[in-house]
C-alpha cells in the first residue's frame, strides 16, 4: 500500500477503537480490506473525517509559542495568564481542551443565594438587583471552567435575556441567575436541550413576554402574543433568510432580495399558540402579599408550570406542520422545538454567530462550512484522535472544538481581514486576569455597577453582561460599518457598532481607571451610604482594595522599556503591537521620572505603559 | 419596482445634480439662496414600535364605543384613563373631529391647537400604494420583512432591511451640501440615541452627542507626570488610521482619531452655551432633547447651517402590560416635546426647527389580553413653527376589522409612504426634486402629494 492509503488505515483503526466501534462487521458484511472498511466506515459515518483528525501539526499548534499560547487563551478564556502562558506553551491543545471540558462548572444560583445571604431584604436592594453582574464577574474572571464561561457569555449574546430595565427581572434576580445557571448546564451540551430548557424558564417567559399567555378568544379577538413566536424563529434558531450551510444565503424568490423567507406571518401565529398556558408556580397575584415569600422566589428560578385551561386547544400549523387539536402544551412545545431545530438554515445561523464570538467577525463560507457541518453531526474529533460531542445536531462541545481549532482560525490564510475588535466585557476580564487583581469584589467598586452606558464618572464599556438594550443584543451579527474599510468591503463587523465617539472615550477612561490602581483611592462615603442602602455593614476600606492589580512582576521592568512592553505586548496582544506603537509608548511612559529610593515611579510607568496599550489599536484589534 | 440605494447610483447622479444646480441659480432664486439661514430636523424615533391606536383614539361615540369593544380587556385595565370623558378631542369640527388624544398627550394637544403641532395619519414604508386586496392577493411589492423590529426600524430611518449603512437623514446633509446650501462638517449630523443609521450618509458622519463631552483621564495622568505627551500617541494613531495593514486597525484608528477631534470642540462649544430657560425632565428623552437644545443654542459656534438629528426614545413594544407602560411613554415624550418646543420659542427659532415622529411600526387594534402585537402603519406628529398644524393629514381607518386598509387583527396598511413623509420634510429643508428623489427611492411610486401642505 502506498503511505497514504497507511496513514488512512491507521486512523481508521483509531477511530473505530475510539468510537467503540464494534458492530461494524455485523451491520455491514464487511470485507477484510481496509478499502472496505473505509467505505462501510464512510457510509455509516457520513463526512465524519476531518482535517484536524489525528494531526500532531495541530495538536501542538495553538500552543506552540508564547504569543500563540496568549492569542489562543484570550479566544478560549477570558484572558492569559503569565503562569498559564508558561504552563501551556509546547503542550497538546486537545489536552487543554478536554481539561476544560471535564471542570466543574461554575454555580450561578449557589453564588446567588451567598450574595443574598448576607441582606437583610432583597426587594429594592441595590446589591440584589447587581447579584447577577457581580456573579458574572466572579466566574469569567476567577472560575476554573473558563471555556464553559465563554461560552456562557457567548450564547447570552445569541438567548438574549436582560435585566437592567427596572422591571421584574431586575427586582428578582433569581430569574437572571437560572438563566445563567442554564446557559452553564448546557454549555458543553445539546442547542435543542438548553433551547428547551430556556422556553420553560420564567426569565424568558418575562423577558419575550409569554409568561401568562393566553390561548385565543374568538369573542374578544383576543390572540396569543406573537412575541416569543417571531423572536425564536428569527434570534434563536434559524434567522430571516434560508441559509446555504456556508452562510450564504439560500437563492429564492420570496423577497425583493432575492432571498428565500424562511417563514411569514401566519407561521408566527401559529407558532404563538404554543407558548401559551406557561406561567410561574406563584403568579403575579399571588405575590402580592409577600414579594419575598420564598415560594414566590422559587418560583423565578425553577421551570415555569403549565396551565392547561390556559393553553390552545386548536389545531397550530407553522412551517409546514400541524399539530393536532388538543395537543398538550408539553407535547407542543416538544414538536415545535423538534420542527424549528430540523430547519437547515439553523446549522449555519448559529455556528456563524459562534465563530464571531470567539475568533473572527466575519468569517469565510469555508470556515462556516466547517462548522456548521460538526454543528450538524455533533462530533468532532480532536488532534490527538479524541472525539468529542454526544453525536446529536447541535452539540455545543464539539461546535466550540471545530471553531477554535479550524484551519482559519490557526492559520488565516487572509490575516489582514481575519479577527474582530476585542469585545469592552473581554478586555476588562482580561485585564483582571493578566494582572492577578486582588478581591474580585465587584460590590465594592461602584465604577462596575452600570456599564451600559457612560457614568457620572466619564466611564463605561457599551457592554454590561446580562443586560444588552433590548433582544437584539449590543450589537446585531450582521453589522456592515458605515464609512469605514471594513464597511466598503461589505465585512460584518459587529462590535463596530457600539464604536461612537462616545464610547471611545468612555472605555479609555475605564481601562485607565483600573490600570492605574485608581479603586485604592475609592471615595469612602459613596460607600458608606451604599452600606446604608443595602442594609450591609461591611468596612468601606474593603473599596479599597477591590480590584487592585499586582503589578509586583510588571515594576521590576519599570526600567527596562523594551521588556517592560515586550513583556505586555505578549500577556495582553498577542504578540501583535507594532515597533511604532511600542517606541512611542515608551516615549511617553520614559517621561515619569525615576527616583531613586522611591516605588512610586515604578507603579506609575506600569500602569501608564498598561493604559496606553490597552486602549491601542494594535492591541484591541484581535487577530 | 423596488430601488434599494447603492453608493455608485448615487455618487454618479450626484454629479448630474450639481450641473442642473449651477443653471438653476442663474435662472430663479432657488429656494437654497432664500433659505441659507439655520434650519434643524430632530427625527424623534420611538423604537419598539408605539401603538397608534392608543395615540388617535376615535371620538365620535359610535366609533369609541366600537373600538372600546374590541379593546375591552386593555380598556378596563386602563381604568378612567381612556374614557371617553377622559380623551383631548382634537377639533370640533374638520377631518380632526373624529378623533382624541389620550390625556397625557396634553402638551401636544396645546400645540395642535395653537396650530404648530400637525397629525400625519397613518404612515409607514411602502413601496407602491397599497391596500388590503393587493396586499392578500399578492399584486404589489411590497416591503421586505414586514413586522419585524430591526427590519422596520431599518426600512424606516434607510428605505432598507437591516444590513443598511446609510439614512435618509444623513442623505439628505450629503444632498444639502451637493446643493450648496450646506458644509460638511462633524456636527451635520447629530444622535443622541444609541442608534445612528439615520443619521448616516455617505459623507456625512454621524457625530453621537453625550452628555457633556469627554476628557480623557490619560491626559491628565500624562500632564502630570510626564514631560512627554500624547500628541505623538495621537499622530502615530493617525498614521495607523491611514496605513496599517489590518483593516479593522484602520478602522478603530481612524475612528479613535475622528472622535478625538470631534469631542473636543464639541466640549468646548457646550462648555460655553447658554441656558435655555426651560425645565426638562430629567428621563431619558427629556435630557436627550435638552441636549439637541443646547446643541441648536450654539448653532453660531458650531458653524453648520443644517442639522439633523435623531432622538431615541425607546420601551415601546408593549406586548404586555400597556396599560401600565405606554401612558408613561406618552406622559414622557409630551414633557420633552413641550419644553423642546418652549425652548425654541424663547430662542426665536422655533419656525426654523421641526421635529417629526417615527417608530419601527404601529400596533394591532386587536390585543393579547394585556398589550398589543406588531403592526405597520401609525400615525406621526409634526411640531414646528414652520408647520401648518391643527389638522390631519392623510386618513385615520375605522376601528374595526376587514377594512380596506387592514392587514389583519387591525394593523393598518399605510396610506401615506415614509418616502412622502421624509420628502416634505426634505423639501422643507431646501432640497430640490432631484435631490430628494435621489434619497428616497420608491418616491415616484407615488403620484399624490397629502403633505403638500404640511409645511411652510
Amino acid at each position: 500500500m502506498q503511505g497514504a492509503t497507511v496513514v488512512a488505515a491507521v486512523r481508521i483503526l483509531v477511530l473505530l477503537i475510539a468510537l467503540g466501534f464494534s458492530n461494524i462487521s455485523s451491520a455491514q458484511g464487511a470485507g477484510n480490506t481496509f478499502i472496505d472498511l473505509l467505505r462501510v466506515v464512510k457510509d455509516v459515518r457520513g463526512e465524519f473525517f476531518d482535517d484536524n483528525f489525528g494531526d500532531p501539526e495541530t495538536d501542538a499548534l495553538p500552543f506552540a509559542s508564547e504569543a500563540s499560547t496568549s492569542r489562543f487563551l484570550a479566544q478560549a478564556t477570558f484572558g492569559a495568564t503569565r503562569s498559564d502562558v508558561s504552563a501551556l506553551v509546547g503542550t497538546s491543545v486537545s489536552d487543554w481542551l478536554l481539561q476544560q471540558f471535564s471542570e466543574d462548572p461554575s454555580d450561578y444560583l449557589a453564588t446567588l443565594d451567598s450574595y443574598q445571604a448576607q441582606l437583610p431584604f432583597l426587594i429594592l436592594n441595590p446589591w440584589n438587583r447587581s447579584a447577577t453582574t457581580f456573579a458574572f464577574w466572579q466566574h469569567s474572571i476567577a472560575g476554573k471552567d473558563q471555556l464553559r464561561q465563554r461560552m456562557v457569555y457567548a450564547l447570552s449574546q445569541i438567548l438574549v435575556i436582560s435585566n437592567g430595565g427596572g422591571n421584574a427581572l431586575t427586582e428578582y434576580p433569581e430569574a437572571v441567575a437560572y438563566h445563567q445557571s442554564l446557559l452553564t448546564e448546557f454549555g458543553f451540551g445539546n442547542y435543542r436541550e438548553l433551547l428547551e430548557a430556556i422556553t420553560y424558564s420564567p426569565g424568558m417567559g418575562y423577558f419575550l413576554t409569554y409568561m401568562g399567555n393566553q390561548k385565543g378568544d374568538p369573542d374578544t379577538g383576543r390572540q396569543p402574543d406573537e412575541n416569543y413566536a417571531r423572536e425564536i424563529l428569527q434570534l434563536f434558531t434559524m434567522g430571516l433568510v434560508a441559509l446555504n450551510d456556508d452562510g450564504t444565503a439560500a437563492s429564492g424568490s420570496n423577497d425583493d432580495n432575492g432571498s428565500a423567507e424562511l417563514y411569514d406571518n401566519d407561521d408566527i401565529t401559529g407558532l404563538a399558540k404554543v407558548f401559551t398556558g406557561l406561567d410561574r408556580s406563584v403568579n403575579a397575584a399571588q405575590g402580592q402579599n409577600d414579594p419575598e415569600a420564598p415560594e414566590v422566589l422559587r418560583s423565578w428560578r425553577e421551570p415555569m408550570a403549565v396551565y392547561p385551561a390556559r393553553h390552545s386547544a386548536s389545531a397550530k400549523t407553522f412551517l409546514g406542520l400541524t399539530i393536532p387539536e388538543n395537543t398538550s402544551a408539553e407535547d407542543s412545545i416538544t414538536l415545535a422545538l423538534d420542527r424549528l431545530m430540523s430547519v437547515a438554515s439553523v446549522g449555519p445561523f448559529l455556528s456563524r454567530q459562534l465563530i464571531q464570538r470567539f475568533t473572527t467577525s466575519n468569517p469565510s463560507a469555508g470556515y462556516i462550512s466547517r462548522v456548521t457541518q460538526v454543528f450538524n453531526n455533533g462530533r468532532y474529533s480532536l488532534p490527538n484522535g479524541t472525539v468529542v460531542g454526544g453525536g446529536l445536531r447541535g452539540d455545543l462541545k464539539a461546535t466550540i472544538a471545530a471553531i477554535l481549532l479550524d484551519r482559519e482560525n490557526l492559520q488565516p490564510e487572509a490575516p489582514n481581514t481575519f479577527g474582530k475588535l476585542r469585545e469592552p466585557v473581554l478586555r476588562f476580564t482580561q485585564w483582571a486576569r493578566a494582572f492577578n487583581a486582588g478581591a474580585i469584589t465587584p460590590e465594592y467598586t461602584v465604577e462596575l455597577y452600570d456599564l451600559s452606558s457612560v457614568s457620572i464618572y466619564g466611564q463605561g464599556l457599551a457592554q454590561h453582561p446580562f443586560r444588552a438594550p433590548s433582544v437584539f443584543n449590543f450589537y446585531r451579527p450582521g453589522y456592515v460599518p458605515p464609512g469605514t474599510d471594513s464597511g466598503a468591503a461589505g465585512m460584518t463587523v459587529p462590535e463596530l457598532q457600539i464604536l461612537t465617539t462616545e464610547t471611545i472615550p468612555a472605555y479609555m477612561n475605564f481601562i485607565t481607571f483600573f490600570a492605574m490602581a485608581n479603586t485604592q483611592y475609592a471615595d469612602l462615603s459613596t460607600y458608606r451610604e451604599i452600606g446604608g442602602l443595602t442594609g450591609v455593614n461591611f468596612d468601606p476600606e474593603l473599596a479599597r482594595t477591590s480590584f487592585l492589580p499586582d503589578y509586583s512582576y510588571e515594576k521590576t521592568l519599570a526600567d527596562d522599556l523594551p521588556e517592560l512592553f515586550a513583556h505586555l505586548n505578549l500577556l495582553l496582544a498577542g504578540g501583535a503591537m507594532s515597533q511604532a506603537a511600542v517606541d512611542s509608548f515608551s516615549d511617553v511612559v520614559a517621561g515619569v521620572p525615576a527616583e531613586a529610593g522611591e516605588d512610586d515611579w515604578r507603579a506609575t510607568r506600569v500602569g501608564l505603559a498598561v493604559a496606553l496599550v490597552m486602549t491601542s489599536a494594535d492591541y484591541l484589534v484581535a487577530y | 419596482m423596488t430601488h434599494f440605494l447603492n453608493r455608485r447610483h448615487f455618487l454618479s447622479s450626484s454629479l448630474g445634480c450639481l450641473g442642473s444646480l449651477a443653471m438653476a441659480s442663474f435662472t430663479q432664486p432657488s429656494r437654497a439662496q432664500e433659505n441659507d439661514e439655520y434650519q434643524a430636523l430632530v427625527l424623534l424615533f420611538q423604537f419598539g414600535g408605539v401603538d397608534c391606536h392608543d395615540v388617535v383614539i376615535p371620538y365620535g361615540v359610535g366609533e369609541y364605543n366600537e373600538y372600546a369593544n374590541i379593546r375591552s380587556e386593555l380598556m378596563s385595565a386602563y381604568g378612567s384613563d381612556r374614557a371617553r370623558s377622559s380623551l383631548l378631542q382634537l377639533a370640533s369640527s374638520g377631518a380632526s373631529a373624529g378623533f382624541a388624544l389620550p390625556p397625557e398627550l396634553s402638551g401636544i394637544k396645546a400645540l395642535f391647537d395653537e396650530g404648530t403641532a400637525a397629525l400625519v395619519g397613518n404612515v409607514g414604508p411602502l413601496v407602491e400604494p397599497t391596500n388590503r386586496d393587493s396586499f392578500s392577493a399578492g399584486g404589489v411589492a411590497l416591503p421586505p420583512r414586514l413586522f419585524s423590529h430591526n427590519d422596520q426600524q431599518s426600512l424606516w430611518q434607510s428605505s432598507s432591511p437591516e444590513g443598511a449603512s446609510v439614512g435618509w437623514g444623513g442623505l439628505f446633509s450629503d444632498l444639502l451640501i451637493g446643493q450648496g446650501i450646506s458644509t460638511l462638517s462633524d456636527f451635520s449630523a447629530l444622535t443622541t440615541a444609541r442608534d445612528r443609521l439615520f443619521v448616516t450618509g455617505y459623507e456625512t458622519a454621524p457625530y453621537t452627542a453625550s452628555a457633556g463631552g469627554l476628557n480623557l483621564d490619560l491626559n491628565d495622568i500624562v500632564n502630570s507626570q510626564a514631560d512627554g505627551n500624547l500628541a505623538a500617541v495621537y499622530q502615530m494613531l493617525r498614521a495607523q488610521g491611514e496605513s496599517a495593514a489590518h483593516i479593522l486597525t484602520r478602522d478603530f484608528a481612524g475612528a479613535t482619531v475622528s472622535a478625538f477631534d470631534a469631542n473636543i470642540e464639541y466640549s468646548s462649544i457646550l462648555g460655553g452655551a447658554p441656558d435655555l430657560g426651560v425645565a426638562f425632565q430629567a428621563d431619558p428623552v427629556g435630557t436627550q432633547l435638552e441636549r439637541v437644545a443646547k446643541i441648536i443654542a450654539s448653532r453660531q459656534e458650531f458653524g453648520v447651517n443644517r442639522q439633523i438629528f435623531l432622538v431615541g426614545a425607546y420601551g415601546y413594544d408593549t406586548h404586555s402590560a400597556q396599560p401600565t407602560s405606554l401612558p408613561n411613554l406618552h406622559s414622557r415624550l409630551d414633557a420633552g416635546v413641550s419644553a423642546f418646543s418652549e425652548s425654541m420659542k424663547n430662542m426665536g427659532i422655533f419656525n426654523r426647527v421641526t421635529l417629526a415622529t417615527a417608530s419601527d411600526f404601529g400596533r394591532t387594534l386587536a390585543d393579547n389580553g394585556d398589550g398589543t402585537d406588531h403592526g405597520w402603519g401609525g400615525h406621526q406628529f409634526v411640531v414646528g413653527g414652520a408647520v401648518n398644524g391643527g389638522s390631519l393629514y392623510g386618513d385615520i381607518p375605522p376601528p374595526s376589522f376587514e377594512h380596506g386598509q387592514d392587514a389583519g387583527r387591525g394593523r393598518l396598511i399605510p396610506t401615506i409612504a415614509v418616502d412622502q413623509y421624509a420628502a416634505s420634510l426634505g423639501r422643507w429643508l431646501g432640497l430640490d426634486e432631484s435631490s430628494l428623489a435621489q434619497a428616497l427611492p420608491n418616491l415616484d411610486n407615488f403620484s399624490s402629494n397629502p403633505l403638500a401642505n404640511l409645511l411652510l
